[in-house]
């Protein structure tokens, strides 16, 4: 009877573990994106938003290239990806475009996203956006997370100049942090959150992290 | 989203017809499923699963990334290169199977139904590859119908896409509340007197038994496991039925095993299940069948599809034969049939039946989360 009940024990674990676990491994990547970011800076030293370029991954940039009619086919101008990238834009503001301000600790807030455009060349599509902050912050320290929470969407960013800071006082430092290897990290997290049911903030250790600090 | 409020007419009207023909298709699947599900099915009870292994969510994790990123290149190398197909049906085969390895509504929802309904770990496989066959097909159907035919754009996709989902999620909901209803009532008989209980059994034996010559051959065994009822039977006026049916499709395992017996409302709920599970399509196989028809190989794609949906089907069914052995072991642990059992494995069920609506509610209202469709 003990055993048997172990071993019920042990179905209802596999079977809840498997079937109800919540969006752990559901959450896989289906989009690559490789990006490069700039941080801007006022004259005064207070920064004030962040420019990205996200490369998408030859998959998703044919599923969302698929339809579109152009002039030439197999070329694409910046006009004719107009509307696809108004259509970025609006779906990113959704998630918060996956750009987490934090100014000494305190979450700065973006505005809606200005200079944005789609460009095509080698067969890579990126899209160009610009984010300002709603009001421009002066800390001592500044950190940007850039990551899909939901891990729907891989953010790597570009192994050259992966993060630029624009017009910043000389005396600041960044410093960017790359996640940390997915693996190991991800299978520790997974079962953490697997056991204690919490997975709310499971992108969190997929987060590229830029640091910078002006004394 | 990327529906919005100002949208072109173009862009409503693409929808509309993408979206109804997708549904007018998954209705003429839904009838072909109803036609095959007349067929009966038996045989032994597959053994239960094995351990659970340690560090499995994280390493499913890596290892479908990993074999989802090949895809591309795999499709890409096909079209010089015909052997690559081969390499691209082993990824998706393993992707299917990681995919589906990992939490995700479908297996929940399957799950949950063949707890609350008593079903066999038999009926749990073909439900498990019959909505995996399903998910693929609406897949293929829809980027064949919207990407192909209609040239559609990918935010038209991205539209039929969210609309099937929140059919589906309605769908599940739908079926959860079906589920509660039935086994409320089952788990408020057995709440009352226990000397009622045998009584009420017996009632709804008879009413199980009546529906075996009409639909299948699982309720059968049903009525078979509870050897006084059928003996009453035997001399009325199903006697020739019952005997024919015997010969015919239970020469296999005669034991009264309960995890053996099928749940009432057969085949028709369980394709309710199935339709409800299946209509949603995964974003990966879209993502990898317009990649393909627009590298002028749809058919390497579609073929990639199916092979995903057998690799799905095989962990799907996987886990069902473990619920349904777990259920099975509970109700031999409890004391089968008698009084705190009964009532312990009718509160079980109902709780299955409570998870199925909780599932569907919480994938409507957005507190369960799904995989998101690629719009954006």
């Amino acid at each position: 009877m003990n055993s048997a009940l172990r071993r019920l024990l042990g179905l209802l674990l596999l079977a809840g573990s498997l079937g109800f676990g919540g969006n752990v491994a559901e959450a896989h990547p289906h989009v690559w994106i490789t990006a490069t970011s700039e941080v801007i800076y006022a004259p005064d030293g207070s920064m004030t938003g962040v420019r990205h370029a996200w490369t998408f991954d030859d998959m998703f940039a044919t599923y969302a290239l698929q339809g579109l009619q152009t002039k030439t086919k197999g070329v694409y101008s910046r006009e004719e990806l107009g509307p696809l990238a108004q259509t970025n834009v609006e779906s990113l503001k959704e998630y918060n475009f996956f750009t987490f301000a934090k100014a000494d600790g305190k979450k700065a807030k973006f505005q809606e996203p200005v200079d944005y455009y789609l460009e095509y060349s080698d067969g890579r599509l990126t899209l160009h956006f610009t984010l300002m902050l709603k009001t421009p912050v002066k800390p001592r320290e500044l950190v940007l997370d850039v990551f899909d929470p939901e891990f729907f969407i891989d953010f790597t960013f570009a192994d050259k100049d992966p993060v630029r800071l624009v017009g910043a006082p000389a005396a600041c430092q960044m410093n960017f942090q790359r996640p940390n290897d997915g693996t190991a990290n991800a299978q520790k997290l997974g079962e953490q959150n697997f056991l204690s049911g919490d997975n709310s903030n499971f992108g969190a250790m997929f987060a590229n992290k830029i640091r910078v600090e002006c004394p | 989203m990327s529906v919005r409020p100002q949208s072109h007419l173009d862009f409503a009207r693409g929808l509309a017809v993408c979206v109804a023909v997708v549904l007018a298709v998954l209705m003429l699947d839904g009838a072909a499923h109803l036609l095959m599900a007349q067929t009966p099915f038996g045989g032994p009870r597959p053994s239960g699963a094995e351990q659970p292994a340690g560090g499995f969510v994280g390493w499913l994790l890596a290892r479908q990334s990993e074999v989802y990123r090949q895809m591309s290149s795999t499709i890409l190398a096909a079209k010089s290169d015909g052997s690559a197909v081969w390499t691209l049906l082993s990824i998706s085969f393993a992707y299917g199977i990681f995919h589906a390895a990992g939490p995700g509504h479908g297996k929940a929802v399957i799950s949950s139904y063949l707890v609350a309904n008593r079903e066999t770990a038999w009926r749990g496989i073909v439900l498990s590859f019959a909505s995996a066959l399903m998910q693929s097909l609406v897949a293929v159907v829809m980027v064949g119908i919207c990407a192909w035919l209609l040239n559609a754009t990918a935010k038209t996709m991205c539209g039929a896409e969210r609309v099937i989902e929140i059919a589906s999620y309605a769908l599940i909901a739908a079926f959860g509340v079906r589920l509660v209803w039935t086994k409320g009532g089952g788990f408020l008989r057995a709440l009352r007197p226990p000397r009622l209980v045998p009584a009420m059994a017996v009632a709804a034996q008879h009413h199980d038994h009546g529906h075996d010559h009409d639909h299948d051959h699982h309720d059968h065994s049903h009525a078979h496991a509870s050897v006084a009822h059928d003996h009453g039977h035997d001399h009325g006026p199903h006697d020739h039925d019952h005997g024919h049916v015997h010969d015919e499709h239970c020469g296999h395992s005669h034991g009264p095993d309960p995890s053996e017996l099928a749940g009432p409302g057969g085949w028709r709920r369980g394709l309710s299940a199935i339709f409800a599970v299946g209509i949603r399509p995964c974003s990966g196989a879209i993502l990898v069948l317009v990649f393909a028809l627009l590298q002028g190989l749809f058919w390497a794609g579609v073929l990639a599809t199916f092979v995903m949906g057998l690799g799905t089907a095989i962990t799907v069914a996987t886990i069902a034969v473990v619920a349904v052995s777990a259920r099975g072991l509970a109700q031999r642990l409890s004391g089968a049939s008698d009084g705190g059992g009964a009532l312990f494995m009718r509160g079980v069920e109902f709780a299955a039946a409570a998870l199925v609506l909780l599932f569907g509610v919480g994938l409507l209202l957005g507190y369960v989360a799904a995989e998101r469709p690629t719009c954006f």
